[in-house]
């Protein structure tokens, strides 16, 4: 679908976050389509946190422009923000202010507040109202921050590693909401994470960041598409080095047998060889450890 | 509205301070009731009442300004207003105006129930307590806007202290300077306006640097201070020069009767 550049939900180019000497995000250019659900990954430090932080028109990018639905969100933040639910990766609502509070301050400054989903919302997280936010656990923490992002009812959902220290059914129940989220209404998703399994079944597009650098800006099918992990076992004759034509971003060869990713060609037609589904995490492994070899 | 809601938010966990306010009223009250002596505890009523009102307002000025912006920068909570519809000046309004409320509050519930014992009310007509809660506001403002600003340049650590130092440090020197002159000519009565005059534009230069520091450092700490500094030292700047342009006019056109006198007195 080619859609028109000024429409679409978020629009980075050639953004640029330089922190002293720190060249923190070097010349990202991405874009998100809306009903897309963009995953941005990376390492700690890859300068994710940079981007979101000017994404949302926290920070001034020292290079590049960003726009939120044609518009400059530096400039516009306000007016944005009315379009723009955030989940923090820190959870950053006022400690002392209770949840019942938190939804009373947040439905005053939207005018398509949607009280009936943020009650329902809370109320399936079982989420104590009168405690203070401060009190809350961790888990409690970013399910209220989910509701009061989805409160407005957003076109565009920002949400900075929101399953960051949850356990597995409280991630479980961050990605449920999505889901339905994304069934009932299509908003669009710009997510960083860490989660690399949870975010499969989720996202559409992926985006990796390391050492500030946009390595990878592909849909998740292309990349499978273009990326095949392969095994052989100890039994069979593979020299990696037949492998060179399928381009390997990696490779590992020992007593136990061998395996690979590579990245062009079929690579069936070699004998002994298996190929399997990657997962997103293997790749990942395989793109940001390949850059960190030639970097070192 | 929605500086009201920052307002009613800036309020919440603070509510404690009024009851604080009302305690140090209730005791002082208390002390004064069982004085022994009607007349000193009259005297003693009217000025604790207004020296406790008014020094309470005043610090809990200084610690709400000290704490209002600059802590949840560090502590990375700032960022749940600006995920907000809301423009910087809301934002900085609503805290200003929250920090003002609970001052004047506070002041009033530490100073009422003296006030009311020594009768001291009956005695003001209604524009003497206007001057005194004026004077009080105002003085509320300049600490809280300071204070804003100060907490902002130390917790930034940045090398733009330097740059805030050098300011205020001349900024000093040009106001004793300027004094100094007008005390040789006798000019006290300008002297005060002078400073009432940069006062005021001292204050509205913090006001300024304020707002910037959210509009454009926005989460960002070090250049929200690049702003506070960069304004202060032009307010503090051009400040001085006005001072300067006020003082050689006073002095040209001074009375050559309100000369001082050789010899006269005075400290430097």
């Amino acid at each position: 679908m080619i859609s028109q550049r000024g429409t679409l939900p978020v629009d980075c180019h050639q953004v640029g976050v330089r922190y002293g000497s720190t060249q923190a995000l070097d010349q990202a250019t991405l874009q998100v389509e809306p009903g897309q659900v963009y995953a941005l990954l990376g390492r700690n430090g890859s300068g994710k946190t940079s981007l979101v932080r000017c994404l949302l028109g926290h920070q001034k990018p020292t290079a590049g422009r960003i726009e939120l639905f044609g518009q400059e969100v530096w400039t516009s933040r306000q007016a944005l923000m009315h379009r723009v639910g955030v989940v923090a990766e820190e959870p950053d609502a006022p400690p002392l202010m209770s949840t019942r509070q938190l939804v009373r301050f947040c439905g005053g400054l939207y005018p398509g507040w949607d009280p009936a989903g943020v009650d329902d919302r809370l109320r399936r997280f079982r989420v104590p109202l009168d405690l203070p936010f401060g009190r809350l656990s961790r888990g409690q923490k970013g399910q209220v921050s989910l509701a009061l992002a989805l409160g407005p009812r957003p076109a565009l959902l920002v949400l900075d590693d929101p399953t960051l220290g949850l356990d597995a059914v409280a991630r479980r129940e961050v990605y449920d909401e999505l889901l339905g989220e994304l069934a009932e209404r299509g908003t669009t998703v710009f997510i960083t994470t860490h989660d690399l399994a949870g975010i499969e079944g989720l996202a559409d597009r992926i985006g990796i960041l390391h050492q500030g650098r946009l390595l990878v800006d592909a849909s998740l099918e292309e990349l499978k598409t273009r990326h095949r992990k392969v095994s052989w076992a100890p039994t069979q004759a593979v020299d990696p080095r037949d492998l060179a034509p399928y381009a390997p971003l990696w490779s590992r060869a020992g007593s136990l047998g061998g395996e690979a990713i590579l990245t062009q060609g079929d690579p069936s037609q070699v004998s002994g060889l298996q190929v399997h589904a990657l997962s997103l995490e293997e790749l990942f492994v395989a793109l940001v450890g390949a850059e960190a070899e030639v970097a070192s | 509205m929605s500086i009201l809601a920052v307002t009613r938010r800036e309020w919440t966990g603070r509510r404690n301070v009024l009851l604080l306010a009302l305690g140090i009223g209730v005791i002082q009250f208390l002390g004064l009731y069982f004085e022994a002596d009607p007349k000193v505890a009259h005297d003693k009523a009217s000025f604790l009442g207004v020296f406790a009102g008014t020094a309470l307002a005043w610090v809990i000025a200084l610690l709400f300004g000290a704490t209002m912006v600059s802590r949840d920068l560090e502590e990375r909570r700032f960022g749940f207003f600006l995920n907000q519809p809301l423009h910087a000046a809301q934002i900085f309004l609503g805290k200003v105006l929250a920090g003002l409320g609970l001052a004047l509050l506070a002041g009033l519930l530490a100073s009422l129930p003296s006030v009311l014992l020594s009768g001291l009310w009956r005695q003001l007509a209604l524009k003497d307590v206007g001057s005194v809660l004026g004077v009080g506001l105002a003085g509320c403002l300049v600490l809280l806007l300071l204070l804003h600003a100060v907490s902002i340049q130390v917790r930034s650590r940045s090398l733009w202290l330097l740059l805030d130092l050098m300011a205020w440090t001349n900024f000093f020197a040009g106001v004793r300077w300027l004094s100094l002159r007008l005390i040789d000519a006798g000019a006290f009565q300008d002297m005060f306006h002078l400073w009432l005059g940069l006062l005021a534009g001292v204050t509205l230069g913090l006001g300024a640097a304020g707002y910037l520091q959210v509009a454009e450092g926005r989460a960002d700490l070090q250049r929200g201070h690049r702003w506070v500094s960069v304004t202060m030292a032009l307010t503090l700047g051009l400040g001085l020069l006005a001072g300067w342009a006020d003082v050689s006019w006073v002095l040209k056109h001074r009375p050559p009767e309100a000369k001082a006198q050789p010899g006269s007195s005075r400290i430097r």
